[in-house]
């Protein structure tokens, strides 16, 4: 019965609307339209194939500041405010999210307001204001966004962000979207218009439409996107990520009630090949994003009260706003392990951060039980369904789909049915260690951690509740004296102050 | 069955989304059927376009406003999660199996004044929904070991916020607005209360029979749902659901009699902040003001707004600037959020924020602007309501604090009819010293 119902829902999501897409660069962008023609919505994305790995050294920064130059600042024919009176009657938004490899500009808008505001959008894109408090504003902002909020007011940011640097130190993934502040300090307007006229190309942007898209849309947004250049400087390969031998500790010092830890290693296969989809399983058994389906989830917060919540993931990971379903276009050509430890009380970082690898290795040893095999292909294969409920997202997925050479959800589909055990316990033995990582600390007393840590110490869990199971007890034991292979060479500390300063 | 079904709901998906001047009319005009069981519990089908999917949402109309005992704030949000730890027939492990093998996307979440869990799943399994949620509700079992546990992870939750100011300032506003009532704690609760949340065991079983009773909860049920065969399930699962006694009733707060201040300071570097708050009346949909307010709201604070205009972009001296109406049960706090650039310019925000109020209370606004706001009303509202997940928070929300989803309609009109004389006198009216509560925080670190 339940195939049956999955089925007859794919069906219907597959009359919304197919992807025509993807002619070469010099035919203009590529567009991927899905029309449900009964919908009065219209969603419109624009995704350019820039981010933040396009930032020049330097200048780390730029692609975020250039992106809110176009969303959050004026257009060569209405300052910014005016664009705000424009928008706001149509409860309409210029929705802007810059990533690594990425720049989404996106908006979802009833169609008796879609005229107005595709001329709105367009005109943000292709001529931007470029004006002097414009960017001023806007530089301030990304400044006190990284030396203020990124610093001290959000430790689980800071901790992720610090795992990305620590990963790719040296590497265009190595700074934050937002910048570094010697970058920030550098960039000038002109470097904006700059980087606007060399990199938002038409060979770079991805143009989804979905909802009900009226005809001819498509061709009026290819007809004035053809005012973008053509092409631009080729984008420079990436450098492979830097490598990684041992467990490192970087330990991220600032005053708080608790530490936030991220635990990370560079994963050498992306969506593209065969083993992802084994190894998201993988993840999603070890840490399903919000959920209790994780073991991780169940053993460090259900059973032990450590923390809020504790996750895994094979590749760059954003909660779509308040729902727990990933933001798409994020994609990158570079994904890595992730282990999210949301924050626990201080003195228990160092059991929760052996409890995390101890978990991971467990799985990494016994390999996937059965039971958990089986809940968890049936979770992702109906759970995915869940994903493009709205045209927004589903032409989100779909453009992600252009990237990576089809949509995850359908490939999930494709494939789970006849994946077996044995495949999931090869792909996450071949792609995931703990032998080589590097583990971030984001919290108060750094040196005293990174004291007790490099000891060989027990780190015990001291439970200030009652009635723990003796099996429980039993398995502290073993965690809390779990080896970890640590060197003083690969521990680092950093003064949450100067995190991210160049 | 399911095919007329999924029709009839998606012409009314066009209905609501056809455009202001349908919407003007119904703003909720979906074919929503209710059934009231014979033990007080209310549930809603609400049939919308959302093929094989549905929204299953259950609204206890309890939050931090019925933690009435000292020592218990926070409680209510810490019971969310111990709804998460099983029955006897279907034990945590259980109950989590069961919505995983069904791709559940499923959570809760807590405020002042209601406890909404909401499950979103594909449409053949509503009658398991049925089951686990009625079962839950009624046949709650766990330990004193897993309430203990479940207790550190509400502390955890805590902790991941504590890192931001905004947590402090909105402990202290709260603390300092209210004298009486239980609007004066946080949803989450102080934290010496969180902390001693482990003791509170035997609370916790009559804070269950006290509150989730089913005259006190509505389940709402919107996307691909027959509603008959909705209803018989329910009927079945819920129905021997008892009744609960009378309840404590909430204190009330006295008047406020003149401007309260707080300053904070926090000890790394973050932008100086500014959170006042002015009494407001209860939400409501029979009286004018509350919407009032809350056009008001869109009129002074939008990013469209002269006052945001100049304060953030042509001055540039405030960072951000926000302001949230009160949909509370009881009279809550009308509040203003600014983040300002320099110490320094403190005062002179909060001054221009006063004066653009008091502008407002003199000269109203022109009409085109209360046209624009009525508007974009309008299309946010359709917008919202473009999934079954969509629709069933809207109605949620509504039903928390009213109990009844007509209640959408009623207010949708009352915002539809508010006028430039409604602008004026609110912000007369509210906006005054008497009525106001400003904290203020700035970084230790120069």
């Amino acid at each position: 019965m339940r195939a049956l119902a999955l089925a007859l829902v794919a069906a219907t999501l597959a009359a919304c609307g197919a992807a025509p897409t993807a002619p070469g660069p010099a035919a203009g962008p590529r567009f991927v339209v899905q029309e449900a023609a009964a919908n009065p919505l219209v969603a419109i994305r624009l995704v350019f194939e820039v981010g933040a790995v396009d930032d020049p050294p330097g200048k780390e920064g730029l692609a975020a500041l250039t992106g809110a130059m176009l969303a959050e600042a004026g257009s060569a024919k209405r300052t910014y405010a005016e664009l705000l009176d424009a928008l706001y009657p149509m409860a309409a938004r210029l929705d802007l999210h810059v990533d690594r490899e990425l720049t989404t500009l996106s908006g979802t808008v009833h169609r008796d307001n879609l005229d107005a505001y595709v001329d709105l959008l367009l005109d943000q894109v292709l001529t931007p204001r470029f004006d002097a408090a414009d960017f001023t504003r806007l530089r301030e902002r990304a400044l006190d966004a990284l030396t203020k909020t990124l610093r001290s007011e959000d430790d689980e940011a800071l901790g992720k962000e610090a795992l990305e640097a620590a990963l790719y130190a040296g590497h265009p993934y190595g700074h934050p979207v937002v910048g570094t502040e010697a970058g920030l300090r550098a960039i000038t307007l002109d470097d904006v218009r700059a980087f606007h006229a060399q990199q938002l190309t038409q060979a770079r942007l991805i143009v989804g439409l979905g909802g009900g898209v009226p005809p001819g849309l498509a061709d009026r947004l290819r007809a004035r996107l053809a005012a973008l250049p053509a092409t631009g400087p080729a984008r420079a390969a990436l450098p492979p990520a830097p490598a990684l031998v041992g467990q490192h500790l970087f330990l991220v010092d600032k005053p708080g009630r608790s530490t936030a830890i991220s635990i990370g290693h560079p994963l050498g296969i992306t969506r593209k090949d065969p083993d992802f989809i084994p190894l998201f399983l993988a993840a999603s058994y070890l840490g399903e994003h919000r959920t209790f389906n994780g073991v991780l989830m169940q053993n460090m917060r259900g059973k032990r009260g450590l923390n809020y919540g504790d996750y895994a993931y094979v590749e760059a990971f954003v909660q779509d706003g308040w729902s727990t379903l990933p933001l798409p276009n994020i994609l990158r050509q570079q994904q890595r392990f992730e282990i999210w430890v949301r924050p626990v009380p201080a003195d228990k970082a160092g059991f929760a951060l052996r409890q995390a690898l101890y978990e991971t290795d467990r799985l990494l040893k016994e390999g996937i039980p059965e039971a958990g095999f089986e809940e968890t292909r049936d979770y992702l294969l109906a759970f995915s369904r869940l994903w493009t409920q709205d045209a927004d997202r589903r032409i989100g997925y779909a453009v992600d789909g252009v990237l990576a050479g089809g949509e995850l959800a359908a490939a999930l589909q494709a494939r789970l049915p006849t994946l077996t055990r044995d495949e999931v316990n090869a792909a996450l033995r071949k792609h995931l260690s703990t032998a080589n990582l590097v583990a971030v600390l984001a919290g108060p007393d750094a040196a005293a951690l990174q004291a007790k840590l490099l000891s060989g110490e027990a780190t015990p869990l001291v439970y200030d509740t009652e009635g723990t199971p003796a099996e429980i007890l039993a398995e502290d034991k073993i965690i809390e004296v779990y080896p970890l292979a640590l060197d003083p060479a690969r521990i680092r500390t950093v003064p949450a102050a100067t995190l991210f300063d160049r | 069955m399911r095919y007329v079904g999924a029709m009839r709901s998606l012409l009314c998906l066009l209905v609501a989304l056809a455009g202001p001047a349908a919407a003007a009319d119904r703003a909720f005009p979906f074919a929503v059927q209710e059934k009231v069981l014979a033990n007080g519990l209310r549930i809603y089908a609400i049939p919308c376009d959302s093929p094989g999917i549905v929204s299953y949402y259950s609204v206890v109309r309890t939050g931090s406003r019925q933690e009435i005992e000292p020592g218990r704030s926070g409680f209510a949000h810490f019971f969310e999660h111990m709804m998460f730890r099983g029955t006897p027939r279907y034990s945590e492990g259980a109950y989590n199996t069961a919505l995983k093998r069904i791709g559940a996307d499923s959570n809760a979440w807590t405020w002042r004044d209601q406890t909404v869990y909401h499950i979103t799943a594909t449409a053949q399994a509503l009658p398991l929904l049925v089951d686990l949620e009625a079962d839950r509700f009624q046949h709650l079992q766990y330990t004193e070991a897993d309430f203990q546990k479940e207790s550190r992870a509400v502390l955890g939750e805590y902790n991941k916020s504590a890192a931001d100011p905004s947590l402090l300032m909105e402990e202290t506003l709260v603390d300092a607005a209210f004298t009486a009532h239980t609007y004066k704690h946080t949803t989450i609760g102080f934290l010496k209360d969180v902390e001693g949340m482990p003791g509170l065991f035997d609370y916790s079983r009559t804070f269950f029979d006290r509150w989730y009773r089913p005259e006190n909860v509505v389940v709402i049920v919107a996307g691909d749902v027959d509603p008959a065969a909705l209803f018989a399930e329910a009927e079945k699962q819920y129905g021997g659901w008892a009744r609960g006694a009378a309840t404590p009733p909430i204190p009330v707060e006295p008047p406020q009699d003149a401007e309260r201040r707080r300053s904070l300071t926090w000890p790394s570097p973050t932008l100086p902040q500014l959170l006042m708050g002015w009494k407001v009346p209860a939400f409501s949909t029979t009286e004018r003001d509350p919407a009032a307010l809350e056009v008001l709201a869109a009129v002074v604070f939008a990013e469209r707004a002269p006052l945001y205009r100049k304060l953030v972009l042509e001055d540039q001296t405030v960072d951000s600037l926000s302001a949230d109406t009160a949909q509370y049960v009881d009279p809550f706090l009308f509040t203003v959020t600014a983040k300002v650039k320099d110490p320094a310019q403190m005062a002179a925000v909060e001054a221009a924020i006063h004066a653009e109020l008091a502008r407002v209370a003199a000269e109203g606004v022109d009409e085109k602007t209360l046209a624009e706001v009525k508007q974009r009303a309008r299309y946010g509202f359709a917008a919202s309501l473009a999934t079954a997940e969509g629709v069933a928070s809207k109605a949620a929300w509504f039903v928390s604090l009213t109990g009844r989803i007509e209640s959408i309609d009623a207010w949708q009109a009352q915002i539809a009819a508010v006028t430039v004389d409604d602008l004026k006198r609110v912000a007369g009216t509210y906006f005054v010293p008497s009525r106001r509560t400003v904290i203020s925080l700035v970084s230790e670190v120069k």
